[in-house]
């Protein structure tokens, strides 16, 4: 009997410390998504980007459609940065219709589906639509963000979708991004 | 007990604790400059962050199974990866020390006391799998065999690109069950001079002295980069034993003597590679019998290559290159009844490559081959099977792939066409891949076919001289799970189908034996591989497990063992553990060992001639290592010891075929004093 209970001590020795191993550290996650890098180039588009001059009075707002941890970014960059004296707002967006109000309107993955109506519903509005999935370019956002093989974070430009959203883009950033048809 | 448990998990979360503190300051970053960063400077950044050094590994980028660069979750194949860092703080003495931790592989012995390899409980020895050095194919064009035990330039590898499968698709009739694609530091990585020596004592004799000295320097355009190795060890300080338990001490008899030197001359993408490799061993094993004196066996070989990369632009890359191997494999005097041996072969190898990046989510390769052999008997009495001195044999093949990404799935498609001089039959082998990664999660699914293209001697040698290709047909399935940002569990199955293999058998005779090939039978495994690998700052540590069976496959009667699991030579189960520590940043302490169970050996004849097998039982290797980076800048000393335990473990030849299983070293102590001057200026 006692032999039998010193495997079963051994056992659940052994699976305890698997199981602290594996799941007590278990808040540390898989290698995690730098929205702080995309909240970079979105203020980078924000710049770069001219709006027609009706526009450029008010404040600044950007809206965020979908759930990201990106709204965490944005609210810092509302709250420390400026873009040409105007005030940044950030505003979290829960249907296609409260885009209205926006300048610039963050797409998240899990929303992707929705950029086609978004474009439709907005194309005669000067709204910057940008995809967070890759490949969203070419469903109706204006930019979408690519990662490459080594891991770095790259953006495609539909320039005829910012065209026709009498957009401007400077060529700085042209370069700096693919243009895609 | 309970102590060390509460210590074992005490330690892992400190760790752990530690990194998230770490995380924690990096959050706490300045906003501000970090929004003024200008638009070049934005090209830099990642989509996820800094990557922990176990993310770092796991994601980095190869292309040993793919020609187009894949991460290691993605890529292909199964597959390993051993790093310049597990190799120099391992103390590993030779490449039999790195593959035997990778899952699935072992060592046996051929005949003429020669160390192959196998891998997941098939002989692979004979051409079936592909070793590259820097590119160039080492297998010798006889037979298709590489040499195992003190060869190659330990201490020159930048890193080891494994395929624990078949590779045939991309590098053809060499690569049927996996491929080893050894890199050693190139000009840019040595930017300077790089000397080290090791030497390794056994219980009664030395094993081994090993000189190494490497020089390179890369500028904007040019590069150039020279190593050298120069190696004397033994085989084994024990004594052999033969059929009919005659013996002789290997101590002094086993002598095993390697020069090498590879050179490099690149300008752009233009390189001109130059390998010389000259392996001697001495040994008194043979047929059966002890021989009456110790006799040299010679592998001498000058690789040669030319290649030229050229990007025509972002999304076209040719590749033209022209290898050239000249090799006397297997030179050997007459002794007792053998007969002399000296044979020339060359082979002469024109490839071009053509990659195409279509868009970011196709690509596609392109590929012609061809390569010429021509060999030559040196001995005046001595003829190839056509009658003559010479015999000459060609091959065309040409190769694609193509690689989809889509946002579920990565398909690989490919296929190689191999027509050969001398079968009458072409190969063509076709594969497809399907993987992905979902963040912590990633699978791959597998199937291919590879082949093993006869080689010159098998032709020569051929039973009623018709011999063709082997077939083997791979499926294969492995899940990964990412368990935390410094740990990671991979699992995969295989099953291994080989059609008609090329089996070398002898036949004896009062006066003389005689070499013989056939397709004969089938043969193949099936099993999984797990290992679970953890990195972080402090050190790293990985335990993997390999099982194979041949429960109901079928098998070739040379190379049964009563046990309807097994093969001769290798054991069903493996088990290997690596743990390194850095004490301090200069300091490190590295443990690795292997647990073999029970192998079966013929170890003597009966009294009709008959193989008598035994069962070897379980063995248990350790090794310990521990390297210091002196003060005295880019000096490093080392020591260890190899096989702590005295398990002594032997090589067992995986066929009935003549050799009673060969004593592997001793415990074996070893220093090792590494000194790099690096040139001031290094450009990347």
């Amino acid at each position: 009997m006692s032999f039998f209970n010193n495997i079963v001590r051994f056992k659940t020795n052994w699976f305890f410390v698997c199981f602290m191993m594996l799941f007590f550290n278990g808040h540390l996650k898989a290698q995690e998504t730098d929205y702080k890098s995309y909240a970079l180039y979105v203020y980078n588009f924000m710049k770069y980007i001219e709006w027609p001059e009706s526009q450029s009075a008010d404040n600044f707002v950007i809206g965020l459609y979908g759930d990201s941890p990106i709204s965490n970014e944005f609210k810092v960059l509302a709250a420390q940065k400026k873009l040409k004296g105007r005030t940044i707002v950030f505003k979290q967006c829960k249907t296609i219709d409260e885009a209205a109000g926006c300048q610039l309107l963050y797409v998240t993955s899990s929303k992707s589906s929705s950029i086609k109506p978004l474009d439709e519903k907005y194309k005669d509005k000067s709204i910057l639509i940008v995809g967070e999935r890759d490949g969203t370019v070419y469903k109706g956002a204006s930019i979408s963000f690519t990662t490459t093989d080594e891991d770095e974070l790259k953006f495609e430009i539909n320039k005829k979708n910012i065209d026709s959203h009498k957009l401007k883009i400077s060529s700085s950033l042209i370069k700096l991004g693919t243009v895609v048809k | 007990m309970k102590k060390i448990i509460v210590l074992l998990v005490a330690l892992f979360n400190l760790s752990f604790f530690g990194y998230s503190q770490v995380d924690t300051t990096l959050i706490k970053k300045d906003t501000l400059s970090y929004y003024d960063m200008s638009l070049e400077q934005l090209l830099s950044l990642k989509a996820h962050g800094v990557p922990s050094e176990l993310e770092t590994l796991i994601n980095s980028l190869i292309s040993v199974s793919s020609k187009k660069p894949i991460n290691v979750r993605e890529t292909p194949s199964i597959i390993s990866l051993v790093t310049e860092e597990e190799i120099k703080k391992s103390g590993a003495r030779d490449l039999i020390d790195v593959l035997r931790l990778v899952p699935g592989f072992d060592f046996g012995v051929d005949i003429e006391g020669v160390v192959g390899i196998g891998l997941r409980g098939n002989w692979a020895h004979e051409g079936k799998i592909l070793i590259l050095l820097d590119g160039q194919e080492m297998n010798e064009t006889l037979y298709g065999t590489t040499q195992y035990g003190n060869h190659f330039p330990i201490e020159q590898i930048k890193k080891i690109e494994i395929i624990r499968g078949p590779g045939s698709a991309i590098y053809g009739g060499f690569a049927e069950y996996g491929v080893i694609n050894i890199i050693t530091r190139q000009a840019e990585d040595i930017n300077g001079v790089s000397v080290s020596g090791t030497y390794g004592q056994m219980e009664k004799g030395f094993g081994r002295k090993n000189v190494n000295l490497s020089i390179g320097k890369k500028t904007k355009d040019f590069s150039f980069s020279v190593s050298g190795f120069l190696g004397r060890a033994q085989r084994s300080d024990q004594t052999f034993k033969d059929y009919t338990d005659s013996s002789y001490s290997m101590n002094g008899q086993s002598n095993i003597n390697t020069n090498y030197v590879n050179a490099v001359l690149g300008y752009k993408g233009l390189s001109l590679r130059v390998i010389g490799d000259f392996y001697k061993l001495q040994v008194r094993d043979s047929y059966e019998k002890i021989a009456s004196h110790a006799v040299s066996h010679e592998f001498n070989s000058v690789f040669s290559e030319l290649k030229y990369v050229y990007k025509v632009n972002n999304k076209l890359t040719i590749t033209p290159k022209f290898n050239y191997k000249t090799q006397m494999p297997w030179k050997s005097p007459a002794y007792d009844n053998e007969s002399v041996f000296s044979k020339t072969a060359v082979r002469y190898r024109e490839n071009i490559t053509v990659s195409y990046d279509a868009n970011r989510f196709l690509n596609v390769v392109l590929g012609a081959e061809s390569f010429q052999d021509y060999a030559t008997d040196n001995i005046d009495s001595s003829y190839f099977s056509n009658g003559k001195k010479t015999v000459h044999y060609y091959d065309v093949a040409f190769f694609t792939q193509g690689l989809i990404k889509t946002r579920y799935v990565n398909i690989i498609l490919g296929a190689r066409y191999d027509k050969h001089s001398a079968v009458s039959e072409d190969a063509f082998v076709p594969r497809i891949g399907l993987t992905k990664k979902y963040n912590r999660f990633h699978f791959k699914l597998l199937y291919s076919k590879s082949f093993k293209a006869p080689t010159i001697d098998n032709i020569s040698y051929a039973d009623s001289n018709c011999i063709h290709s082997e077939y083997t047909d791979f499926r294969e399935i492995e899940l990964g799970y990412q368990i935390t940002r410094k740990s990671i569990i991979t699992i995969n199955g295989y099953n291994i189908n080989t059609s008609e293999p090329i089996v070398y058998y002898t036949t004896q005779d009062s006066s003389s034996i005689t070499d013989s090939y056939k397709n004969y039978g089938k043969s193949g495994s099936i099993g999984l591989e797990a290992e679970y690998k953890m990195k972080d700052k402090w050190g790293y540590l990985s335990v993997n497990y390999a099982l194979y069976s041949v429960l109901h496959k079928s098998r070739i009667d040379d190379y049964r063992t009563p046990n309807d699991m097994s093969l001769l030579g290798f054991s069903n189960h493996r088990v290997n553990f690596c743990a390194n520590w850095n004490i301090t940043k200069d300091l490190s302490i590295n443990a690795t060992a292997s647990w073999y169970s029970k192998r079966y050996a013929v170890t003597s004849l009966d009294s009709l001639g008959q193989a008598v097998q035994t069962s070897l039982n379980p063995t248990t290797l350790i090794n310990c290592f521990v390297r210091y980076e002196t003060p005295v800048k880019g000096l490093t000393i080392g020591a260890g010891v190899y096989d702590l335990l005295n398990q002594k473990i032997k090589f067992i030849q995986p066929y009935n075929g003549g050799h009673a299983p060969l004593p592997g070293p001793s415990r074996e102590i070893i220093v090792r004093i590494q000194y790099n001057l690096n040139f001031k200026q290094k450009i990347n």
